[in-house]
Order: structure tokens, then C-alpha cells, then sequence
């Protein structure tokens, strides 16, 4: 059981707005971002002494740190799995201030992912790898987008338990809902209907086009300290309860195709053991969760990989209200990424963030514990955020 | 000890085939597709079948294989339907399919060919052969 339970806190947030076309480099939005959530836990920019990001983040960690001034730069590490990393910061920054190897981490992540580098579009041409050369054995199928390993992944899980398209559509509702009233969201005002999304276009049957996140511009940061530290600063402390990455027997980048169950869930079961076991939580201490749904259906599976629900049982749970504001365990109250953004899962840990300080615009009553995730279908992360009392 | 993925060792064009990316752990898979056949890999420690290749064996973590021939029969254990983006070398709506093997083990692959409404998890399926450009290829159709 990992031992920083509690040790340290979220203790400053910033993101930039969210946008098809930010207009300035993604540097620039990193830096932003970065400034803004020091300004928001009100710490110096000079007493940044780590950063941690994603590997697939374009930003370098000393070209940020050139901008805002810093001084001494000691702890600097990456996370791979796309989005399945978003936690792993957190995690990184925990173990690096628990074990006194840094004191002020910022964790970012900042792309122009719609304007500049469109993700989902098919992967060929490249070096032999490790990654590689499966990405293209499956590849050699015609097997090449996110969104078809996906939707592969999910119809059987549909076969499985009876889930439907308009399943997937109950969550998509949902999540536009939320968005509908968040004017941070790129579709603020904007909701649907189940007859909007099942007049959707086919992207990869099973999955429609209202499955799948948006394309996003944008940057968010979060500034980690010691829970001591955080207690002294300006912002209620978000504590780090538990934070782990999950990536059990057969669990491959996109590609989980040859264990058992092909389903996006062993690896969000993986992390959650090690969350509740760390926090010394069970999923009913959970008052909200933030669930990636870089496509919409897989919110269903992590719905039961991180044991709010029975195996087969999320799609009965979301069409019961449950997920919603007023239900007793509302999901991406920001509108999740189909909602308000795609940034690779962080803007959600800013959404925790708020719904435990009570600075949601979607603001859930009496919110101590929040469970959020990472990508799923790739190796995960995950954590469960809390407040004192 | 026999290391399979070595077997022949040219270089590419001498590597036996024209898959685009591929490394001495996948050549064997591609260089059976140019003879028709489609292999996988058997254990030399313990005789355990694998599909995805890979250079040991998780059972008994041998290094020592050979690739064997499959039936090319088997069941439809997922499958989708990819209709955008464009994909390169394949017509959309473009089917893809996880298949059970007969033996035991799964592979992915292409099942263009086949009317993707006619496609069902469980449905039984046969490898066929064939060559997309100078690639040699296989995919599964309905049995
Ligand atoms: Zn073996």
C-alpha cells in the first residue's frame, strides 16, 4: 500500500479557455496555464522546484520553466499512455514531496490538439518499435484509429451485457447536460437529445460521432504541495488521497484484444483496488466522479472498474439519473470531455478540484471524496481527491 | 535454442516480405502470409500456443519457439465497422474482426468482403489469402 496517502495537496488550478484554434503556441498555453494555477494557490513562480507532464505533452518541462522564471528545477518525469497518464502526474508528484525530493510540483498539460495535431487520424509509416510494430500488425487489418480499437473493445462488451447504442447515447446526454450550463465548456448552451446522437453519424460502429470527445485546443495545470504547505495557502487543500497507475496481465495500448475480456475495465479495477486500499475508501465514501471518456461508452465500463456499479450493470445505473447533478453519484459535472473539452483528462482533475473547494458551476452539496480516471483500454491511472471534515 | 523469428535472417526486401513495420519478433507472421500460410507462435519450453507475437513464452518464459500453421477456422469473438477517417489501402465501411481461433487463440484482422450487417459476435469464420499492392495479406470471411 502506498504511503502517501494525505501527505500532499492540489493547491492551485489553471487552465486557459478551451477552443478549435487557440491562436498562440502550445507553449504559450502551458505557460498560461502554469502562471495561472500559481496564481491561484498563490505561489511564487521561482519556488517551482518540479513538473510533471505527459509523453505525448510538446511542452518541455525547462522551456516552461525558462518562462515563468523559475530557479531549480530538481524533479522532472513523464507519463506515457496518452491519456491514459492523466493521474500519473499526480502520482509523481505525491511520491516526489512525500519523499522530500520536491516541494512545489506542477503537473500540465497543453495542446493544440485540434489546430495543430489531430489525434485519431491512422498511424503508419513508422519505426519499428515495440509500440510500433503492434500498432501496425493490427494496422494491417485495417485496424488504425482510437476509435475503432474502442468500439471494437465495447461491442462485445455490448454482447456481453445488453448495452445498447442508446446507452451509450443516455451518457452523452448527460454529459452535454452538464456542459449546457458550464460557459467554460465548448458546448455551453448547447445540449442533445438521445435523437441527436442516434442521428449521429457512424464513426466506428459501434461508436457514433456524438460517442467521441472533441478535438480541443487548450492548457490546464495544477500545482501540488505538502498538505502542511497547502494549509498555509489561500485555497481550501485538496488532499491526493490515493493516486496509482493499473495496467494488469494482457492490458495493451489500444490493443487489449488477447486477455479474457477485451472490455476497457480490468485496468480501471486494477487502479481502483490500489486507490480504495491507499485511501482506506470503499466507492460509497465517493461522492463524485470524474470518468475519461475520450469516448463516451467507456464511462459505462469505468463505471464498473471502479465499483459503482455490478459488471452490466452501468447501463441501467445512467438511465436511472444517477450520473446526474442531482443523482447520488454525479459523473463529469463539467460535461465531461465530449462536453467541455479534450485535454487529456486534466481538465477534469481541475473539475475535482472545484467540486471539493464548492467552485463548480455545476456545484455538487456536500462533496468530500472525488474519484477521478484516466484514459481506459490503455495502461490507466487514476485518484481519489478529498477534503478535510 | 531455435530462435523462429531468425529463421531466413535476409534483409528486407530480404526479410522474406513487405509488411511496412515490422521487427524480427513479427517477420514470421508476414513471411507466412507470403506462402499462404497463416502461423503463430508455439512454445519450444512448454508447447503453449501465443498470438501477438512476442519474443518469450509467458507460461514458461522460454525464448525457444517455431511458428506453427493454424486452421485459419474459428468464431467471431468482436468486431467493428470503421466508417471515418478514410483509411489508407481499405474501402470504408471497412469491417474488422477479433476471431477465436479453433486452436485457442486470437487474432485481428481485416474481414472487408463480407457485408459488414452480416457480421456477428460468434459467428464462424474462415482465413482466406490475398495481397493488398505487393503486401501479402489475409482476412476472414464468413465459413
Ligand atoms: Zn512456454
Amino acid at each position: 500500500m502506498a504511503d502517501f496517502a494525505n501527505k500532499t495537496a492540489i493547491a492551485g488550478i489553471g487552465a486557459t479557455e478551451f477552443s478549435k484554434n487557440s491562436g498562440r503556441s502550445e507553449l504559450r498555453l502551458a505557460v498560461e496555464a502554469t502562471l495561472t494555477a500559481l496564481a491561484d494557490a498563490g505561489i511564487d513562480p521561482s519556488e517551482v522546484d518540479g513538473m510533471s507532464s505527459f509523453t505525448m505533452d510538446n511542452n518541455s518541462e525547462q522551456e516552461i520553466f525558462r518562462a515563468i522564471g523559475g530557479r531549480d528545477l530538481k524533479f522532472f518525469t513523464r507519463i506515457p499512455q496518452g491519456g491514459g497518464g492523466t493521474c500519473g502526474p499526480l502520482q509523481q508528484a505525491a511520491m516526489a514531496i512525500s519523499t522530500g525530493v520536491a516541494n512545489i510540483v506542477v503537473c500540465y498539460r497543453a495542446m493544440n490538439e485540434r489546430s495543430e495535431y489531430r489525434f485519431g487520424t491512422p498511424m503508419s509509416g513508422l519505426p519499428p518499435t515495440s509500440d510500433n510494430v503492434v500498432f501496425a500488425y493490427h494496422g494491417f487489418a485495417g485496424l488504425m484509429t482510437p476509435a475503432a480499437m474502442i468500439g471494437m473493445m465495447m461491442r462485445r462488451y455490448m454482447h456481453e451485457t445488453g448495452a445498447t447504442s442508446r446507452d451509450f447515447a443516455n451518457y452523452s446526454v448527460v454529459a452535454r447536460k452538464h456542459a449546457a450550463t458550464n460557459p467554460n465548456a465548448f458546448f455551453y448552451g448547447k445540449p442533445i437529445t438521445v435523437e441527436d446522437h442516434q442521428a449521429s453519424r457512424m464513426i466506428a460502429d459501434p461508436l457514433r460521432l456524438l460517442d467521441c470527445c472533441q478535438e480541443s485546443d487548450g492548457g490546464v495545470a495544477v500545482v501540488v504541495v505538502s498538505a502542511e504547505r497547502a494549509r498555509a495557502l489561500r485555497q481550501k487543500p485538496v488532499l491526493i488521497r490515493a493516486a496509482a497507475q493499473g495496467s494488469p496481465a494482457g492490458t495493451l495500448g489500444l490493443a487489449s484484444f488477447y486477455r479474457a475480456d477485451i472490455s476497457p475495465r480490468d485496468e480501471c479495477a486494477a487502479a481502483a483496488r490500489q486507490l480504495y486500499e491507499t485511501a482506506r475508501m470503499t466507492p460509497k465514501d465517493i461522492q463524485v466522479a470524474i470518468l475519461y471518456d475520450h469516448f463516451g461508452p467507456t464511462v459505462l465500463t469505468s463505471l464498473e472498474g471502479y465499483g459503482f456499479c455490478a459488471r452490466g450493470e452501468a447501463k441501467d445505473f445512467i438511465k436511472g439519473g444517477n450520473i446526474e447533478v442531482d443523482g447520488t453519484l454525479p459523473v463529469n459535472t463539467h460535461g465531461g470531455q465530449l462536453g467541455e473539452a479534450y485535454i487529456h483528462g486534466m481538465n477534469g482533475v481541475a473539475e475535482a478540484v472545484r467540486q471539493l473547494r464548492g467552485q463548480a458551476v455545476n456545484q455538487v452539496a456536500g462533496v468530500h471524496n472525488v474519484l477521478v480516471s484516466a484514459g481506459s483500454g490503455v495502461p490507466t491511472s487514476a485518484a481519489i481527491l478529498g477534503i478535510d471534515g | 535454442m531455435a530462435y523462429g523469428g531468425d529463421a531466413g535472417g535476409e534483409a528486407v526486401a530480404g526479410r522474406g516480405h513487405n509488411a511496412p513495420c515490422s521487427n524480427r519478433d513479427f517477420d514470421f507472421f508476414y513471411r507466412g502470409l507470403e506462402a499462404e500460410q497463416l502461423l503463430i507462435q508455439k512454445c519450444g519450453g512448454c508447447g503453449a500456443l501465443r498470438s501477438l507475437p512476442t519474443p518469450a513464452c509467458a507460461e514458461c518464459r522460454s525464448f525457444d519457439w517455431q511458428a506453427v500453421p493454424v486452421s485459419g477456422e474459428g468464431r467471431i469473438h468482436s468486431f467493428v465497422i470503421h466508417h471515418y477517417p478514410p483509411l489508407p489501402g481499405f474501402e470504408t465501411p471497412h469491417p474488422i474482426a477479433v476471431v477465436d481461433l479453433a486452436e485457442g487463440v486470437r487474432l485481428v484482422a481485416a474481414m472487408d468482403g463480407t457485408a459488414p450487417d452480416d457480421l456477428q459476435v460468434g459467428a464462424p469464420v474462415t482465413a482466406e489469402f490475398l495481397r493488398r499492392g505487393d503486401v501479402a495479406a489475409y482476412r476472414f470471411r464468413l465459413s
